[in-house]
């Protein structure tokens, strides 16, 4: 008979409209012991305020370096179930879709060999099993990949990379980001699973400038789509926003970053030179709006969260990529293979590239790449004279 | 002249050995380097660098493991691991 | 060759998600027009063929037992061919082209405890970490803490009733597994106590040059403790980021009392109107108050009215708050501004105010 916990404290979390975590553990309890104990520790956590895990480091699937992160409880006698627990990583499909058939294949596995707890998903995108013994990896591993699932990425080693749900459900989509995520998945499946980098290295693929998954916060190369050309325009549709209480004027035109709109109270303009692609005007009014059709990519480089010498926000490595195009993804697939080779050479243990392109200056990291530099990368010019010259050979040669 | 993939691997088994005994860690780049360091340009390259050490580890010889950042070490039992 | 490399299959990578496409997303793929959003948290997405997708989008405590999936499958094969999908914030969604199907999915989701929404200007679910449920480094808990905010501010999730989006996002320590860093709100979980060096196992667990370089501030020197090579903490100088701990298990800092959460604010992703931006400190510590951690969700919800009621249609917590200034935002919480929320960290001279435009509050 497993162990009957009173869960007061928990119980709490039961009650209320939004949906309970404590209701799955405890549905995860009916079928699975691993997960009783989970409950009955969870709850003491409650009472202490204090966490009970150790972090496990050397526990893997065989000849792969990442997938799985290693957890033990710190009170395995009262907590036996749990002495091990486990998260396996599994690289999600492109957009988080399913059919209902690949979930319950999914779920018998995870039946069988864990907990029955996951996360659809985890921050990194992956689905995340939470919860098994060593003796259980082995086995779970090789009926994932016989259903056709695989680990995702944990550790110094490119993480599973995640993209929006793109063309798949939506009209702002300006390059396809599923395809586009899958492609460097498969490409880079040694680098994924044989940690070989100086730390982490993230992809994210949105599909426009509302950037759904945080790819500038977050991703060391962050891939957001943008246009070209103009906006498209519909005025009769923007006439029915209007004729439908949206304030054009205070609303759209005002909140323009660029001010490059005009309205009349009839006709909306918009001076599509100067327009920086921000989405607000289509974000408002999508049947009135939409971006152009001359559509790309903006690449960026160097998000992080803090740790460790502090957060940054990715910045423009290339303005416009047409990433949908074979030759230019392939081209863009060898710079960042370039990009990877400098930061392997000359990164320190736990460097993010983000860090290291700070550490030696963006522009000696864009002379080491081969990118020229050009003014769509910065915010405005340095504002100090602290400048490094460098002399060309002559000169230094003379001046010796 | 080029190292054999065998010759790589060992040089590299070697210095993780060596490294554990000071209980210091590597990763995986820094085995790559040294190994380029000692056999020259013309004895490794990258590639085969990345070639040794899945060697090493499909042989079982070293395991992948993880402390903050990833590291290459000769299997051992996991410090946190409850008996 | 080893036993477990027989038959082995690795490197597949995930499934081709083409194969998961719904009938519909597939004829329509890049296709689609417009989109309009019928009610809070039903969306329907129409393509240049006329098609007609309408999507169902529940929230989800993230934290998902099997029994559940199996029960959003009998769903998703009931009203819609056997497909479904999840979003970046871990919403599940049911697509469908049948319009009558959106109001029996919506009953039997909510029935079973996910409700619908979550759509346009409402706080949909909050991106978390996992907390005491599996996280070694925790300095709170995640499913709780999210659990009690979204039950305070349910009427936002249910409702589109706010100037703008509000995005939500924790992190149970300064590791930010969320990249919590860019939210409108976001609750992160914080240590104030120094980290416990156990000295007489240091060594064997740890290199300490790694350790050393792993403090952000320079805090951590090698040093010979009872004969034993350990690390020394120049106390002033640490500021409990746990960085240590995460690189040497002989450095923990968790504790019952010195352990909560600190509030940040006006951070934004998306491009739309003003650049992103990073969330700033609002409330630097809350002691931990399980299970419902009442001191959170009154700062969190006074933060959203005091928003809602004050910014302007479209206007994002921090572009509000760009626009009335910082003493606004303190005098209208009510939150006690002090030293912490002045930076002294690299760069810190540029969140000074440097300029003689000032509001008098």
């Amino acid at each position: 008979m497993p162990k009957e916990y009173k869960t007061p404290m928990l119980d709490e979390l039961e009650k209320g409209p939004w949906p309970s975590f404590v209701k799955e553990i405890k549905l995860a309890a009916k079928k699975n012991v691993m997960s009783n104990d989970l409950l009955g520790l969870l709850e003491r956590s409650y009472n202490e305020r204090l966490g009970h895990w150790k972090h496990g480091g050397i526990v893997g699937v065989f000849g792969y370096g990442g997938g799985v992160i290693g957890r033990y409880t710190d009170l395995p006698e009262e907590y036996p179930e749990i002495s091990h627990f486990h998260t396996l990583r599994i690289n999600q499909p492109s957009g988080w879709f399913y059919t209902t058939e690949a979930l319950r294949t999914l779920c018998d596995i995870w039946d069988r060999h864990g907990s029955g707890l996951t996360n659809m998903h985890g921050s990194t995108g992956d689905i995340i099993f939470l919860g098994t013994k060593t003796d259980e990896l082995e086995p779970i591993f090789k009926e994932l990949t016989e259903a056709g699932f695989d680990l995702g990425g944990s550790g110094s080693d490119m993480r599973t990379p995640s993209c929006c749900v793109g063309p798949g459900r939506c009209e702002w989509a300006c390059y396809d980001t599923l395809q586009r995520c899958y492609d460097i998945t498969m490409k880079y499946q040694d680098e994924l699973h044989r940690p070989a980098f100086p730390y982490k290295w993230k992809f994210k693929f949105s599909g426009c400038p509302n950037d759904c998954v945080a790819a500038i916060a977050r991703a060391d190369i962050s891939i957001i789509g943008t246009w070209k050309d103009d906006i498209k325009m519909d005025q009769a549709e923007v006439k029915k926003y209007a004729e439908n209480g949206v304030d054009i004027f205070n609303d759209v035109v005002l909140n323009c970053p660029a001010k490059c709109m005009k309205y009349d109270g009839d006709k909306l303009e918009i001076n599509n030179n100067d327009c920086r692609r921000c989405m607000h005007c289509i974000n408002v009014m999508p049947k009135a709006l939409r971006p152009g059709d001359d559509k790309g990519a903006i690449v960026l480089i160097g998000a992080k969260a803090p740790i460790v010498e502090g957060a940054l926000l990715s910045s423009v490595l290339i303005p416009f990529l047409n990433i949908d195009d074979d030759e230019e993804f392939e081209d863009f697939c060898d710079l960042v293979e370039e990009m990877q080779d400098v930061w392997c050479e000359e990164g320190k243990n736990r460097e993010r590239v983000g860090e290291f392109i700070q550490r030696v200056g963006m522009g000696n990291f864009l002379e080491a790449v081969g990118v020229e530099p050009i003014p769509e990368m910065i915010a405005y010019p340095r504002d100090n004279p602290y400048i490094f010259f460098e002399m060309d050979e002559d000169e230094e040669e003379e001046e010796e | 002249m080029a190292k054999t993939i065998e010759e790589i691997a060992d040089f590299m088994f070697k210095q993780v050995s060596e490294a554990q005994e000071v209980s210091k860690k590597l990763k995986p780049g820094d085995l790559t380097k040294l190994a380029i360091k000692a056999f020259g340009d013309e004895g490794v390259d990258k590639k085969m660098g990345k070639m040794a050490i899945k060697e090493l580890v499909l042989s079982g010889k070293c395991v992948y493991t993880y402390f903050g950042g990833s590291f290459l070490e000769l299997p051992h039992r996991e410090g946190a691991a409850n008996d | 060759m080893l036993d477990v490399m027989k038959d082995r299959i690795t490197d597949i990578g995930p499934p081709d998600f083409k194969e998961y496409l719904p009938p519909a997303v597939k004829k329509n793929y890049g296709q689609w027009k417009y989109h309009e959003i019928l009610e809070a948290g039903v969306l329907v997405h129409v393509a240049e063929s006329g098609d007609k997708l309408y999507t169902v989008r529940c929230g989800s405590p993230r934290l998902v037992s099997t029994t559940s999936i199996l029960f959003y499958t009998e769903i998703a094969d009931k009203y819609c061919d056997g497909f479904l999908r999840f979003t970046s914030r871990h919403n599940v969604e049911f697509l469908t082209t049948e319009f009558d199907n959106v109001a029996k999915i919506k009953a039997e989701m909510t029935e079973y405890g996910n409700p619908v929404g979550g759509t346009g200007p409402s706080i949909t679910s909050i991106v978390h970490t996992q907390g005491w449920v599996h996280c070694h480094s925790a300095a709170t808990d995640a499913s709780g803490v999210v659990k009690a905010v979204m039950d305070d501010l349910f009427e936002y999730f249910n409702e589109m009733k706010l100037p703008a989006k509000c995005r939500i996002a924790l992190a149970c320590c300064l590791n930010m597994c969320g990249a919590v860093h860019c939210s409108d709100i976001a609750i992160l979980g914080i240590h104030t106590a120094y980290p416990r060096i156990d000295h007489e196992n240091l060594n064997k667990l740890c290199e300490i040059p790694n350790i050393s370089a792993s403090c952000p501030t320079a805090a951590i020197r090698p040093a010979t403790v009872d004969g034993k090579p350990s690390v020394e903490l120049i106390e002033e100088q640490c500021m409990y980021c746990a960085n240590c701990f995460t690189v040497c298990p002989a450095m923990p800092l968790a504790d019952p009392v010195a352990d909560g959460i600190s509030l940040w604010v006006g951070g934004k992703v998306s491009n739309a109107r003003s650049e992103p931006k990073f969330s700033k400190l609002a409330v630097p510590f809350i002691p931990n108050n399980p299970p419902r951690w009442p001191e959170v969700t009154s700062a969190i919800r006074k933060m959203v009215e005091v928003w809602a009621e004050n910014a302007r249609p479209y206007e994002r917590m921090g572009e509000w708050i760009d626009r009335v200034g910082w003493p606004r935002f303190f005098k209208l919480t009510g939150f006690e501004f002090s030293k912490m929320h002045i930076d002294d960290f690299k760069y810190a001279g540029l969140s000074f105010k440097r300029s003689a435009q000032i509001t008098h509050e």
